[in-house]
């Protein structure tokens, strides 16, 4: 399953590096992370590690495979 | 039991009140409502990271007047739910609030019994005066257990405590009823968030002299996190233009930490940011840590530095211990990785050398394994001996999960020495037998790996795995190997590892018995129980009482079998050991007492109930006693044919000893059936063992019409010096039914009588249920020529056994079709009856039994001498 999230602010090439499986793209007031994730277990992960790093999601959405 | 918890250097910072930085701004308005919240049950401070959560519970704390304790639980990232609830107990006890309250201590795992928290509820529910009780970090044990256990205490433990819960989530608790019940006080993050006037006193407070319209800029950009606040105050302090500083901020579009962050560490001098870079990963930190990792002397003068600004380190209760707010570490992590990428393994293993030379072997190897050095973290266990707390102690460090990534491929002795540990954990002995075959042959080859641990530590190692994962024919040449090499070691040494003793006797004793050395092991095993005295010791004391359990039922010793069973499930709930790590020991002992007092409910119920535990079917010898339990229960029940499909379904690759035991199994099932010739040829297949197998197969040629060959069996072990109180039983019931078959009724009754009298001491019933219609004969006839014999007859005492109303005829006839295995449409046909009369008077009886399942009622009946 893909999923898109949507993270308020840019975010720099250094925290973008902690999330290595997802694709990032900037927008001019956000980040968008986007990728395969693999289970349940690896979506709550990724949740975590944006709250860890201070990210704040805006928007999260399953994208169509 | 009021010894401490082991004294850790940290275990005082886990449980005190955190630290106040000087100059930290007091936030009345929140203080006031803390205040109030805690004179209700629950106090939930929720918000994320860095919005100051933890700084005003605390200062709170410190300036309240009351004289009620506060007790202070840290949460900690790698805390199990096992090693949350010690601490938990472990700070009410130091406060006095359990007074002299024997609540045992929990054994540090992944769970908790039920039992601690009831046990802590009442408790609780006595206290006279309040207790505020804070848990500081509540997100960050996994899993929903603790939450689940923390409602029960919020809603059973009475007005006095008053609980107040610091989370960056909510927790798994009602929130939704306890609002509308007014049972929860929230402090949200929209409450956490700084005021102008928090946010001005804030900056004011860092020396910073700024206008309102900066202030109105930094809160916006914010949102009045506080940690955010800190940033930029130290940013600011480091600039020549604070207020421009605050317009870049205002200006920039990137995320708030993210900017705030590399702009602060840029503003830092090298020295501060090579430091901060270089530590944070290490939770905690020490000053001369960091300068081992830096190579700078000014180190503590950094870290304090930083405390001074509230930003990135606070300080711990322990001193000179630092540790990074959770955020920050996170981030710094992230630079550390993009600027400098490979350097993070080399900062773990430098750290491990730092620890390991100060002594602190088991922060040593948990750094090494985090630097992936696994050859130098194994040796280092096996070195100093952490392997045998590592078997027996589930919250010992390093744990098996410290080693779950270790590649297979680690070269050295050591490697394979922990992972045949990792084995043993998992109760998988063969695995651990080859990892020490492999652990043997790459110490054969002398390659000198790095860090080669010593040759004794390794030597003792290896002797005392290989006694616990000893297979059947083992003799004891590893227990005097493991004797011998302690016996080298220096008596301070000896004493630090009190658990290596206790599981040298109990591997022994394990070994004895698997040998057929009852009597030998019994003994081991209650030395065994007797050395394990300390508080890492726990699971082998309840795993040794158990096992001694099962040795007691094998040599007939029913009481005393039980007393140690009961011992040790008491040693579990004490302790409230989860049934993950519970042995099913105990649960086959009891199960064993309840077969031979011919108590079926019971040993099915205790039989159902330890097959739910994981050493119950992946130990080899427990798995073999299950098996022997499970085939005797299905011949008691009247299933012989079960119970040797059982057996012919599951045979384990045994020794002589179990394959003994399981033969002897096979053949009660086979006699049961009226096959006394397989159980003949069954029993002549293996060695002559223990007089039961000599008693057994004198039985089956009794019952195959063969009385000379049984006689002669029954003179060979006649006053045999092993028989155990179920042979000599039996010996005399055979020779009464011998008797019986010469037509000499009257001395048939006198040796009758003789195996009553035997019997009776221990309620031993098994051996006249199984022994065949001929027993009613003479039990009938006996007329109060024995008065003991009423016990053989009554219903067996079953704690909560309600009074069954009697079987109808009818019900009685039908439920007899049932117990001859036939189907309902066949009862029907049998008795005459329509189908559905048959359902009808089923379901009356199930009724009236208290049954659900054919099984079960028929099984009920038969126990209520209904059938």
């Amino acid at each position: 399953m893909r999923y898109e999230f949507r993270i308020e602010g840019s975010v720099s090439e250094t925290l973008s590096r902690a999330f290595p499986e997802l694709d990032h793209h900037l927008a001019p007031r956000d980040t968008r992370f986007f990728g395969t994730v693999t289970d349940e277990a690896h979506l709550y992960g990724l949740l975590a590690r944006f709250r860890d790093l201070g990210l704040h999601i805006e928007e999260m959405r399953r994208l169509p495979d | 039991m009021s010894t401490p918890l082991v004294e850790d250097p940290l275990l005082a910072t886990k449980l005190a009140v955190p630290h106040q930085a000087p100059g930290l701004v007091r936030r009345q308005r929140l203080m006031r409502r803390l205040a109030s919240g805690t004179e209700g049950p629950l106090t939930l401070v929720a918000g994320g990271a860095g919005f100051g959560k933890t700084a005003l519970v605390a200062s709170w704390a410190a300036a309240r007047q009351t004289t009620a304790p506060v007790v202070w639980v840290r949460v900690d990232e790698d805390d199990t739910p096992g090693v949350f609830w010690a601490y938990l107990v472990e700070g009410l006890r130091r406060h006095g609030v359990l007074a002299d309250a024997d609540l045992g201590r929990p054994v540090r795992t992944d769970a908790v019994a039920r039992g601690l928290l009831v046990r802590l509820a009442s408790l609780l529910e006595r206290l006279r005066t309040p207790v505020v009780l804070v848990v500081d970090g509540l997100d960050r044990i996994p899993g929903a257990g603790v939450h689940r256990d923390l409602r029960f205490l919020v809603e059973h433990a009475g007005p006095a405590l008053h609980l107040v819960l610091i989370s960056r989530e909510d927790p798994a608790l009602p929130l939704h009823r306890y609002r509308a019940e007014g049972l929860v006080h929230e402090i949200r993050e929209r409450d956490l968030a700084f005021t102008r006037g928090e946010a001005a006193q804030l900056l004011r407070g860092q020396g910073l002299t700024v206008d309102d319209g900066v202030v109105e800029l930094l809160l916006r950009r914010t949102e009045g996190w506080a940690a955010g606040l800190r940033l930029c105050a130290l940013a600011m302090t480091r600039s020549d233009d604070p207020a421009g500083f605050a317009r870049c901020f205002g200006a920039s579009e990137q995320a708030v930490s993210d900017y705030l962050l590399t702009e602060v560490l840029a503003t830092q001098p090298a020295a501060s940011r090579e430091l901060l870079l270089r530590t944070a990963v290490l939770n905690p930190v020490h000053p001369e840590l960091a300068t081992a990792l830096t190579g700078r002397e000014d180190s503590e003068q950094v870290l304090q530095d930083l405390v001074l600004r509230h930003a990135f380190v606070e300080p711990l209760a322990s001193p000179r211990w630092y540790r990074f707010h959770p955020l920050f570490a996170e981030v710094l992590r992230a630079h550390l990785r993009s600027r400098q990428p490979g350097l993070e393994p080399w900062l773990h293993r430098t750290a491990a050398r730092w620890y390991v030379e100060r002594g602190r072997t088991a922060e040593a190897v948990t750094e090494a394994a985090a630097g992936g050095d696994w050859a130098w973290a194994a040796a280092r266990t096996v070195e100093h001996l952490m392997v045998a707390p590592m078997v027996v102690d589930p919250g010992a460090s390093p744990s098996a999960d410290t080693f779950a990534r270790m590649p297979a491929a680690t070269p050295g002795p050591a490697p394979a020495l922990v992972a045949a540990a990792c084995c043993l954990t998992r109760h998988d002995t063969s695995g651990c037998r080859s990892w020490l075959a492999r652990a043997e042959r790459r110490a054969e080859r002398r390659a000198e790996p790095p860090g080669r641990p010593p040759e004794r530590s390794g030597r003792l190692t290896a002797a005392l795995l290989g006694l616990l994962s000893a297979p059947a024919g083992a003799d004891d040449t590893q227990a005097r190997r493991v004797a011998a090499l302690m016996a080298h070691l220096p008596p301070e040494e000896r004493r630090r590892h009190p658990e290596i003793e206790p599981l040298r006797l109990y591997g022994l004793a394990c070994v004895r018995r698997r040998a057929g050395e009852l009597q030998a092991a019994r003994e081991g095993l209650d030395e065994a129980v007797r050395a394990c005295t300390g508080d890492t010791t726990v699971l082998l004391r309840h795993r040794c009482l158990g096992r001694l359990g099962l040795a007691d039922a094998a040599a007939g010793a029913l009481a005393r079998a039980q007393d140690h069973a009961t011992a040790s499930l008491d040693v579990a709930d004490r302790h409230s050991v989860p049934d993950a790590h519970r042995s099913g020991a105990a649960g086959l002992a009891l199960a064993a007492v309840a077969l031979e007092r011919a108590e079926l409910l019971t040993a099915a119920t205790e039989l159902d109930r330890c097959e739910q535990l994981p050493d119950t079917c992946r130990d080899p010898d427990l798995a073999t006693e299950r098996l022997v339990l499970r085939s005797r229960l299905a011949t008691s029940r009247g299933q012989a044919q079960d119970a040797l499909d059982l057996l012919d379904a599951l045979t384990p690759a045994v020794g002589s000893e179990a394959a003994g035991s399981l033969a002897e199994a096979r053949a009660t099932a086979a006699l049961a059936r009226g096959d006394p010739g397989t159980a003949v040829r069954v029993l002549e297949e293996v060695p002559v063992g223990p007089p039961s197998r000599t008693v057994l197969l004198a039985e089956a040629h009794l019952a195959a019409g063969d009385a000379r060959q049984a006689l002669h069996l029954v003179a060979e072990i006649e006053g045999a010096e092993d028989a155990t109180l179920p042979d000599r039983v039996r010996l005399a019931l055979l020779r009464a039914h011998h008797t019986l078959l010469e037509g000499d009724e009257p001395a048939a009754r006198d040796r009758f009588v003789q195996a009553l009298d035997l019997a009776r001491r221990e309620l031993l019933r098994r051996p006249f249920t199984e022994a065949g219609p001929w027993v009613r004969h003479l039990l009938r006839g006996l007329d109060g020529r024995s008065s003991s014999c009423a016990w053989v007859t009554a219903e067996p005492s079953r704690p909560g056994a309600v009074v069954v109303e009697a079987l109808s005829p009818r019900e009685r006839e039908v439920l007899q079709q049932v117990a001859r295995m036939l189907s309902t449409e066949e009862a029907a046909a049998e008795l005459g009856l329509s189908v559905n009369t048959v359902k009808t008077h089923l379901r009356s009886a199930y009724h009236k039994l208290g049954a659900s399942r054919r099984r079960d009622a028929v099984e009920r009946a038969r126990e209520l001498h209904m059938l």
